[in-house]
């Protein structure tokens, strides 16, 4: 009885790999997260592209990389197609992360895996719920209820329930407790035994420092910096945790009248910002109630200027500064190329927020010791020069010509197969051939182009069972406005006109709400990557303080034990980290710990047998119930009756059946018991464990190692002799519990 | 069949009735309007079902004011109120909120969206500012109003909350930034309210949405009752082109509007207008309204609650960033010297901005008065409309109505059209038609019975005060899990266990699974106690057995120590010579066992041991022991008793002679009455002195 739940890990277990499980209830494969690291190597989703046909919706939980940054990829690759739920931020600033991966990358090499069109593919079935919004799946998933709700680590974080048939499956990744500037903390400890808890070991072994000391070295170590004229780096994420930190600054600055220029510099910035401003109902209740009380909305930033180019930072080139840049692992962007440039000067300082990622040069530099001095690949996309720049003309131009037989022979066909859709087809076609998406820009681009071409001729081979002959269709997203289909002007160039107008460095060229990639749109000469190896003398300083907004070791197992799901599954989390919290669940929490390997499938079907049964008013009418807590609970004796072929009812029992065994209700903690005690004027200490009370009498509770997590009764003995205390204390005793 | 039920306070359970009285009434679902009952204004609905109590909007009357203006909250207790539910900021929906908040002893919890708190805030702040009344009408200040802020809980669109086991969630209603819908289940009955909603989006705003599941009770607006609205595009069109010649003849144009709402609608499309027609750019457009500036913030941050099309103009510049339209501050900085287009509140022209503005430019018919939405009877604008022509300025004096007036409603409230296609959809059983004017409603009351006709539909449409109670014949059902689901039982069988009962869902559990299905948990107590003895303990054992059936005494190898155990409940241990250890599980009856137990041993203690066992007697000596009972007995019933020769009783009885054979109580007498008295007297005799004969 009872829903099956399958577990299978695709991704992210025993390590700090990017999460990706895969969830089936009832057969409906739910997938929980479809990360990807900051290096985008496909090797990780190897197990993913094994299913990634199968699976029935795909449930995200924070915007960042590890958590969604393979769904352009798996969407384009492994044509995982079914709909994607995420909060509303979650969809918002984690295609400003996507966006903000793809241009850095691209900045530097000529990165394929995926274009901006795929992320944007990617996003355009994402399903935006609201926190605590019970979400009923339909088709396959019927009876299935999704529902965000608060993880506290990034805005708009979640941590997913998955309810059927009165069964929970809480799905909880990188959730924080604590309560931050801008975020409230996670939701977790209000769900009560789930029948399944997911979560991860991370932060198993971590300890935090108190919040309060910790925010208070954080700003010290940059004062430090600025003070003696150096720079301070902060590599952050893109739209996560750095909010949080740029609240820390804005309210330091503005406590202390502070002039240091603070730059928050990734290629979204001022996009990211003006999107978070709208999302204050996501935010914590301290900045929803001053924006209600003064309308002084949070992100409405006093210090921080927001810059999207990195050579608006040269006027600032000897003047001490903090910048918070985007790619916490340094391994491209603009953390990159300024760490290179800082971290030869022992001024300057670099200050991790985040562990940085396995194998990213951020990992490197977080060693300890710090190596003295790292390689490092600089890459520069520079224009086309000299002898280059015309052999890129001559190629341009070739291809051009074979473009011009390549139409020649379009038209031909279509001449041929004159149909009735001839017109709208031709269009087609030379909007294709112009298109100057598919005109990659790049040294390589000419092979590039050339394998679209061949795209195309094949698509004018028709095949023989085919009627009408078949294009290859790119598909256009149209977007709307009031004036109509917003047309991209280059679309209506003349080519001959100007050959620059057509050569085109490489980016998508669809028009973009975002103002950030303009820049790099507007830069339309040809170009090509440049690379060479350098090794940097690291002197700057390098410092790691954890900003990561996840709950620490302690918390968790708290937590855990408090949420005390029947079944836990353990995922996400070093080796190491991993065992010590299986470990500790099994003796502290439930039996029942699992934490599978990648692609081991574990079931976690509870074993739990339910019926349903209806109360007949007659039976009702006779039961008092006690009120305890959120519950209302009494004894009940009945006799089943089948009224027809499903419904069970239960009706009052004819004759007095014999008397149950009494059933002491109530949580005893000695504590408490002790005030009470004192409070009914009886002399009360600890001694040993156990309740002194009186003179002689003893109250202890037993804690049974064998009865693992708690789920028996509590054995609590009282002892002494023969008096009246005795049978006071026992009175009060009494008092503590409901008997039934 | 629901009835109207005029007193709602009859109806109402008893809020000191116990639950199992809830429970017998708690069938009944009663729907009270307190306010925007045949009327339009004061929104306050009350609805009661199963001793959960949920109010619905909380609005002041705007014609009416001080506590006049208020919904009739003496009808409710409002501390058995466990939900208010706010649905917009209008005034008619929010306004005597912090009324209810701070003066009242209500207990309950509020709950509104993040936009309507934010703008609630402004707005009554400036209400209490403007609504120049006097102190004693004055129903609450500035400070109710911040202090009612830290009562006021948010609740995000489609975001679903639990408070007593009432749950609610609510949809996007159109009508204004922040508007919502709620929905409510209390143990499976589903209400809607829609408070103010429109089904049609407009610039700025979502169309109201079709909730997912049909409620059992639909509480819906009725403001519009039959009328259609024109298309929006046609009501547009007229607008501009009334301002656009208006101005081009030299003319001023007043529109009087409420300071949010429809105001950034009109200000949204006359922004774009201006901006399409170049030649008016020299032509000033005012709004006239510092709240609407103050509140403009709120429209820029609030955007995820608008619709598509400004969230997408949003990412390139903030379209309520108005290029064309500046904001007036009072009169005073108002230099009245050509053509210009004022937007000013109040939207009834009942006094303020717009109404000195309308005394300046009523009588020249150049000018143009706009009204562009719904006008509450009894104000100004409503009177206007039918052009009168003669209207009385504020200073008292008669002016002629010379200026154009046209009504152009923009009022983003359901028409006839939108009503009935919702209501199509969801198909409610039951619709409770509130906010209206009592013929508008009426009307729309014959149009929906006709509409409903074949359908199992009830209309109800309550005045301010008159119940409308409806039942629900609910099923309680609950779950069986764990150890005691293990068998499903068959009829007659038994099954018993704790029931739970959390919210309105039951569970039966074996009570070793209290602990893994709720918060609760079970104890044992286990009770040890040392009595004084230093007799023999089989002294004790013995003792136990005349009382107890079962009394074990387990091989001392087994237990080291001589022990019993008594019932299989209570141990008694011999542990040492000056006392012994009694040990049970804490329960009523082993409690009482063990009471007895110790009274026992401290007897013992006391009497000392001069327990003598009884002599086992022979058959004879019992014989003779009966016999000389019997006898005596006799002789206190009949006097004169001897023993005869022949063994045999002879009783004489003044004449009479009876003679008794004791053995098998044969009785011989003449005397037939004599015979009967004394067979029956030795029957009573033998009973009394023999063992009771085996079965």
């Amino acid at each position: 009885m009872g829903t099956s739940v399958q577990v299978t890990p695709l991704s992210g277990v025993y390590g700090e790999n990017p999460l990706c499980y895969l969830v089936a209830i009832d057969g409906f494969n739910l997938l929980m997260d479809c990360g990807w690291n900051d290096l985008f190597d496909p090797s990780l989703l190897q197990p993913l592209s094994r299913v990634a046909k199968s699976i029935d919706a795909v449930l995200i939980s924070h915007p960042d990389i590890l958590h969604l940054g393979a769904l352009p990829y798996a969407r384009k690759h492994f044509g995982l197609s079914a709909p994607v739920y995420a909060t509303e931020p979650v969809y918002r600033l984690g295609l400003l992360t996507m966006y903000d991966h793809y241009l850095s990358r691209r900045q530097i090499s000529d990165f394929d895996m995926f274009t901006l069109d795929d992320i944007d593919a990617a996003f355009q079935n994402v399903i935006r719920l609201k926190y605590s919004q019970n979400y009923h799946l339909s088709e396959n998933g019927e009876g299935i209820v999704i529902a965000p709700h608060v993880a506290g680590h990034l805005l708009g974080g979640t941590i997913w329930k998955i309810t059927k048939d009165g069964e929970d499956v809480v799905y909880a990744v990188d959730f924080n407790h604590r309560k931050e500037r801008h975020l409230n903390g996670t939701v977790l400890e209000s769900f009560v035994r789930p029948a399944v808890l997911i979560t991860d070991a991370y932060n198993a072994l971590n300890n935090q420092v108190y919040k309060r000391q910790r925010d208070q070295e954080f700003i010290d170590a940059i004062l430090r910096v600025l003070r003696a004229d150096g720079t301070v780096l902060l590599p952050v994420d893109t739209a996560g945790r750095v909010l949080e930190l740029i609240l820390i600054l804005e309210q330091y600055w503005a406590q202390q009248h502070l002039s240091f220029p603070i730059f928050f510099l990734t290629n979204v910035a001022s996009s990211t910002v003006e999107y978070v401003k709208s999302f204050l109902e996501w935010m914590s209740d301290s900045i929803a109630k001053s924006f209600e009380h003064t309308r002084d909305n949070a992100f409405l930033l006093k210090y921080v200027t927001l810059i999207i180019n990195k050579s608006d930072l040269e006027n600032y080139a000897g003047v001490p500064k903090v910048v918070l840049t985007s790619m916490a692992s340094l391994e491209v962007g603009f953390s990159h190329d300024i760490f290179v440039e800082l971290a030869t000067d022992a001024k300057n300082i670099v200050l991790f927020t985040e562990r940085g990622q396995f194998g990213t040069l951020a990992r490197m530099l977080q060693v300890d010791p710090p190596p003295k001095a790292v390689k490092v690949t600089m890459s520069k996309r520079v224009p086309l020069v000299g002898d280059e720049l015309k052999a890129y003309e001559e190629e341009q131009e070739k291809i051009k010509k074979e473009e011009a037989v390549k139409k020649a022979s379009i038209v031909k066909v279509e001449e041929v197969r004159a149909t009735s859709s001839h017109l709208s087809e031709s269009t087609k076609g030379d909007s294709m051939v112009i298109d100057p998406a598919s005109a990659t820009a790049s040294p390589k681009g000419s092979s590039h182009f050339r394998g679209q071409m061949d795209i195309l001729i094949d698509g004018f081979t028709p095949p023989s069972t085919s009627v009408a002959p078949t294009f290859p269709f790119f598909e256009n997203t149209a977007e709307w406005d009031d004036f109509g289909e917003v047309i991209n002007p280059d679309d209506y160039v003349i080519q001959e006109e100007d050959s620059n107008h057509m050569v085109v460095n490489g980016k998508s060229l669809d028009v973009k709400p975002d103002e950030a990639s303009v820049h790099l749109l507007l830069d339309s000469t040809p170009s090509k990557v440049v690379s060479h190896e350098l090794t940097v003398q690291v002197k700057c300083a390098l410092l790691y303080m954890d900003f990561e907004g996840r709950s620490d070791g302690r918390s968790v197992k708290s937590i855990i034990s408090h949420v005390a799901p029947l079944k836990l599954v353990l995922v996400h989390g070093s080796a190491e980290a991993t065992e010590h919290l299986k470990m500790h669940c099994a003796k502290h929490v439930c039996p029942h710990v699992y934490a599978p390997q990648i692609e081991e499938t574990i079931d976690v079907t509870s074993d739990l047998c339910a019926y349903k049964v209806q109360l007949s008013e007659k039976l009702m009418s006779n039961v008092l119930f006690r009120k305890m807590v959120e519950n209302e609970i009494s004894w009940m004796d009945s006799v089943a009756e089948k009224t027809n072929e499903k419904v069970l009812t239960l009706l009052p029992p004819p004759s007095a059946l014999p008397t149950h065994k009494s059933v002491l209700v109530g949580d005893l903690k000695l504590a408490d018991f002790k005030q009470y005690l004192s409070t009914k004027g009886v002399q009360v200490e600890f001694a040993g464990g156990a309740l002194k009370c009186g003179e002689h009498i003893t109250v202890r509770k037993i804690s049974d190692s064998s009865q693992k997590g708690g789920t028996g009764p509590q054995q609590i003995v009282i002892e002494g002799p023969l008096c009246e205390d005795y049978y006071k204390i026992r009175g009060h005793l009494y008092s503590q519990f409901y008997l039934l | 069949m629901a009835s109207v039920v005029t007193g709602a306070q009859n109806k109402r359970p008893n809020p000191n009735s116990t639950s199992a009285a809830a429970t017998r009434e708690g069938d009944q679902l009663i729907i009270t309007p307190l306010g925007a009952g045949n009327e339009v204004g004061r929104s306050c609905v009350y609805m009661s079902y199963k001793g959960k109590t949920v109010l619905f909007d909380c609005g002041i009357h705007p014609a009416y004011s001080g506590v006049a203006a208020l919904p009739y909250f003496d009808e409710i207790d409002p501390s058995t109120i466990d939900v208010l539910l706010i649905t917009h900021f209008h005034l008619d929906h929010a306004a005597s909120l912090p009324y209810f908040l701070e003066k009242t002893n209500f207990r309950g919890r509020v709950f509104m969206t993040h936009s309507t708190k934010a703008i609630y805030r402004l707005l009554l702040s400036d209400y209490v500012k403007v609504s120049k009344v006097s102190v004693e009408d004055m129903l609450y200040d500035e400070n109710d109003i911040v202090r009612s802020m830290d009562k006021i809980e948010v609740i995000d669109f489609h975001q679903t909350l639990e408070v007593n086991g009432i749950r609610f969630w609510c949809y996007t209603a159109g009508h204004v930034l922040g508007a919502a819908m709620f929905m409510v289940d209390i143990a499976g009955v589903r209400v809607l309210y829609t408070g103010d909603y429109s089904r049609e989006e407009d610039r700025h705003l979502r169309a109201a949405e079709v909730p997912q599941f049909t409620p059992d009770i639909c509480i819906i607006e009725s403001t519009y009752g039959v009328q259609l609205h024109q298309p929006r595009p046609v009501r547009e069109k007229r607008f501009t082109d009334v301002i656009h010649s208006t101005i081009s003849q030299g003319g001023r144009v007043l529109i009087p509007a409420f300071a949010l709402g429809r105001a950034q609608e009109l200000l949204l499309i006359l922004d774009e207008y201006w901006e399409n027609h170049p030649e008016l750019h020299n032509i000033p457009i005012y709004y006239a309204s510092p709240l609407a500036k103050r509140c403009m913030a709120v429209y820029q941050t609030y955007i995820n609650a608008m619709n598509d099309r400004i969230r997408t103009q949003f990412a390139n510049s903030n379209p309520f960033d108005f290029k064309h339209i500046s904001p007036l501050k009072s009169i005073e900085n108002f230099d009245d010297v050509g053509p210009s287009v004022v937007m000013a509140s109040p939207s009834g022209l009942q006094s303020g901005l717009s109404r000195q503005l309308f005394d300046k430019w009523c009588a020249d018919k150049k000018n143009a008065c706009v009204i562009p939405g719904y006008v509450v009877e009894g104000t100004l604008a409503k009177t206007i409309i039918n052009e009168p022509k003669e209207v009385t300025l504020m200073n008292g004096l008669v002016a002629p109505l010379n200026m154009q007036v046209h009504y152009i409603s923009f009022s983003a409230h359901a028409d006839c059209a939108q009503t009935c296609g919702f209501l199509k959809e969801l198909m409610p059983p039951h619709i409770v038609l509130v906010h209206g004017e009592a013929n508008e409603m009426g009307r729309l009351k014959q149009k929906l019975v006709s509409q409903f006709a074949d359908s199992n539909t009830k209309l109800y449409t309550p005045k301010n005060c008159q119940s409308v109670t409806m039942h629900f014949s609910s099923e309680k059902m609950a779950k069986v899990i764990g150890k005691l689901a293990e068998k499903v039982p068959e009829t007659g069988e038994s099954v018993s266990g704790l029931l739970v009962k959390k919210g309105f869902t039951y569970q039966i559990m074996a009570p070793d699974d209290l602990r893994v299905f709720s918060q609760l948990s079970t104890a044992n107590v286990t009770q040890r106690i040392t009595v004084p003895y230093t007799g023999a303990f089989e002294v004790i054992k013995y003792r136990l057995k005349q009382i107890y059936e079962s009394v074990e005494s387990p091989p001392v190898e087994e237990t080291e120590v001589p022990t019993l155990i008594v019932h299989e409940r209570v141990t008694i241990r011999h542990e040492s010579d000056t006392y012994v250890v009694m040990q049970w599980s804490a329960d009523p009856i082993s409690d009482m066992v063990s009471d007895s137990v110790v009274a026992m041993i401290l007897n013992i203690g006391r009497e000392g041991p001069k327990v003598t066992p009884i002599e086992e007697k022979t058959q004879e000596e019992m014989e003779r022991m009966a016999r000389k009972v019997v006898h005596s007995l006799m002789v206190s019933l009949f006097g004169d008793t001897k023993f005869g020769e022949d063994g045999r009783l002879v009783i004489t009885v003044d004449a009479d002679v009876a003679r008794l054979d004791i053995k098998s109580g044969e009785v011989e007498c003449e005397n037939q009455g004599l015979r009967e008295r004394i067979k029956t007297a030795f029957g009573r005799m033998q009973g009394a002195i023999r063992p009771i004969p085996k079965p």
